[in-house]
């Protein structure tokens, strides 16, 4: 059970007069996998921009308690945000276009005390420090060629997911990992996802179109549309509920199942 | 040979390892980085005026007056980092030329402490040992400017030279790993100013008297080319192009090729005429210069 929650209290954003999310009271966090659902537009990739500060809301509160004393994280900067712990993967393919797939890793691996322009000489040491845990995970995943580019859409959109495991967040918000992967790579995802949870106490808040993921991992399910969250509470009873079979998946997918 | 070592080829080639520093440090601001510095003459000027001043005016001895420019340097380019490194490009180009213009203006209209027009001077060598005193200047130029090439060649390696490729890459995506990109940019950047404030105070001797027309917005036009058309992505794409353009024009067409007295006034006007030509075809033809592509990924102990 992951124990990091995350509170958000009266969170509005508007785009041009267009509220896209109004979100009065949600705690993320209270399960180890919880999954995000709505309609497109529905505000879910704007609540994740909205939490991580890639994005500023217009009025608000967001609290993060990555231990036990609560840390209000609406004011902080992206990169604050993540150093505290709270860690985000990207819907649309972000990339380093100059920089490979392992050094993309060891990006990721470097804390500030490795970067200071003053000091050149550190990259052995940051790669002898760093070369198991980067071969874990290039072994769990297999990437093509480790030395050079992420090529493929799937490929970028692993090392996203890996760059960020690698921070070793306290909470992940994961915003649609397996679009465009092949299902033995949705295995492995959902494998270190469970494995995360379980043992590391990692929370995790995944958002996905692909319904039947999101019923098979999360423990908790909040249902979103129109920028408010609308219903919460086990997959059983969210992929029952009359408002989401209206307004999401419709009778012919319900009925079906 | 002394007088060899006296002469103008001594002289040129000090000047011509100036502007390889200069390219290699737009190398480092550009092309790792991703600051578009189209003032990089604002700050050379900075520190040649500073260091002119702190030795004609207050007396300071050389070295410390060198320094002192290199120091002045850093603190105006941080001042401006702080106001500009936030914005996008197109405004980091603007202001990085506008700062290059404030000063060239600033240098011409203050007389009382420049002399404007008239020029400063007479800056002298910090010794004087005769006939070699060129030669171990231009010796010790050039030793900087190795130690220049040398730290960069380190940084393309180094956990810090990842993190700027990856502020120019995608800025956001790096600080949503964490990294205080804004805060490490403008560190670099008074950095590397502070290194082009250093260039511009080792410049003034060379230069003996120093005018406003020397700092004029041509120094920045120069640079930028010769490092598109060396290759802005490569270690040496500044000293190859550098050799390419100004080494090839300013000394060698200027002294090794006889031009007629009746055309030699028309040279710089072709001059600029041939670079801005230059950066069309490499545009065109070679988009990353003559070295090209650099390889794949940071490839350390390989």
């Amino acid at each position: 059970m992951g124990n990091k929650k995350l509170h958000l209290k009266n969170v509005i954003k508007r785009f041009g007069g267009r509220k896209v999310v109004d979100v009065k009271d949600l705690t993320f966090g209270t399960c180890g996998i919880e999954g995000l659902i709505g309609p497109n537009g529905a505000g879910k990739t704007t609540l994740i921009n909205l939490i991580t500060r890639k994005i500023n809301m217009d009025s608000g509160q967001v609290i993060f308690y990555p231990g036990s004393e609560a840390i209000d994280i609406s004011k902080k900067s992206l990169d604050e945000i993540a150093r505290l712990g709270l860690v985000r993967t990207n819907q649309v393919i972000q990339d380093f276009e100059s920089l490979s797939i392992r050094d993309s890793l060891l990006l990721s691996l470097a804390t500030s005390k490795y970067e200071k322009f003053y000091d050149v000489f550190k990259e052995g040491k940051l790669r002898e420090g760093t070369k198991q845990e980067i071969e874990k995970y290039l072994d769990f995943f297999h990437f093509a060629d480790p030395d050079g580019h992420a090529l493929s859409a799937g490929e970028k959109k692993l090392l996203d997911l890996v760059r960020c495991l690698l921070l070793k967040p306290k909470f992940l918000l994961m915003d649609e990992p397996t679009t465009g992967l092949p299902q033995d790579q949705i295995e492995k995802v959902i494998a270190i996802m469970r494995k995360k949870t379980a043992e590391e106490g990692m929370s995790i808040v995944i958002v996905e179109h692909d319904l039947d993921l999101i019923w098979g991992v999360s423990e908790n399910v909040h249902f979103m549309a129109e920028g408010e969250i609308l219903i919460q509470g086990p997959p059983e009873e969210i992929r029952k509920n009359k408002t989401v079979i209206n307004k999401y998946m419709g009778e012919s997918y319900a009925q079906g199942r | 040979m002394e007088q060899l070592l006296s002469g103008y080829f001594v002289y040129s080639f000090a000047f011509l390892f100036v502007f390889i520093a200069l390219a290699t440090i737009l190398h480092m601001q550009f092309s790792l980085t991703g600051i578009v510095n189209f003032g990089i003459v604002g700050f050379w000027a900075f520190g040649m005026y500073s260091c002119a001043l702190l030795l004609l005016k207050l007396h300071i001895p050389f070295v410390p007056a060198v320094l002192l420019a290199s120091v002045l340097t850093g603190i105006v380019s941080l001042l401006l980092g702080r106001i500009i490194l936030n914005l996008d490009n197109q405004a980091v180009l603007v202001g990085t030329l506008a700062f290059a213009t404030i000063i060239e203006y600033l240098v011409t209209t203050e007389k009382w402490l420049t002399n404007g027009v008239m020029g400063l001077g007479t800056i002298n060598f910090p010794f004087d040992i005769g006939r070699m005193t060129l030669f171990v200047y231009f010796l010790i130029i050039l030793a900087i400017t190795v130690l220049l090439l040398l730290y960069v060649s380190r940084l393309r390696l180094s956990p810090f030279g990842r993190l700027l490729l990856s502020i120019k890459d995608n800025e956001s995506l790096s600080q949503s790993l964490g990294k205080p990109t804004f805060r490490q940019k403008l560190v670099f950047f008074t950095f590397t100013s502070a290194v082009i404030g250093l260039f511009g105070a080792l410049t003034a001797p060379l230069y003996n008297c120093i005018f406003p027309r020397m700092i004029g917005p041509g120094v920045t036009f120069s640079i930028w080319i010769a490092l598109m058309l060396g290759g802005r992505k490569r270690l040496f794409g500044g000293l190859i192009g550098v050799l390419a353009t100004i080494g090839l024009f300013e000394f060698l067409i200027e002294t090794v090729v006889p031009i007629p007295a009746e055309y030699a006034e028309m040279v710089p006007n072709f001059k600029f005429a041939a670079y801005g030509l230059t950066l069309m075809l490499v545009l065109m033809f070679r988009p990353l210069g003559i070295l090209g592509e650099e390889g794949r990924g940071t490839k350390y102990g390989e």
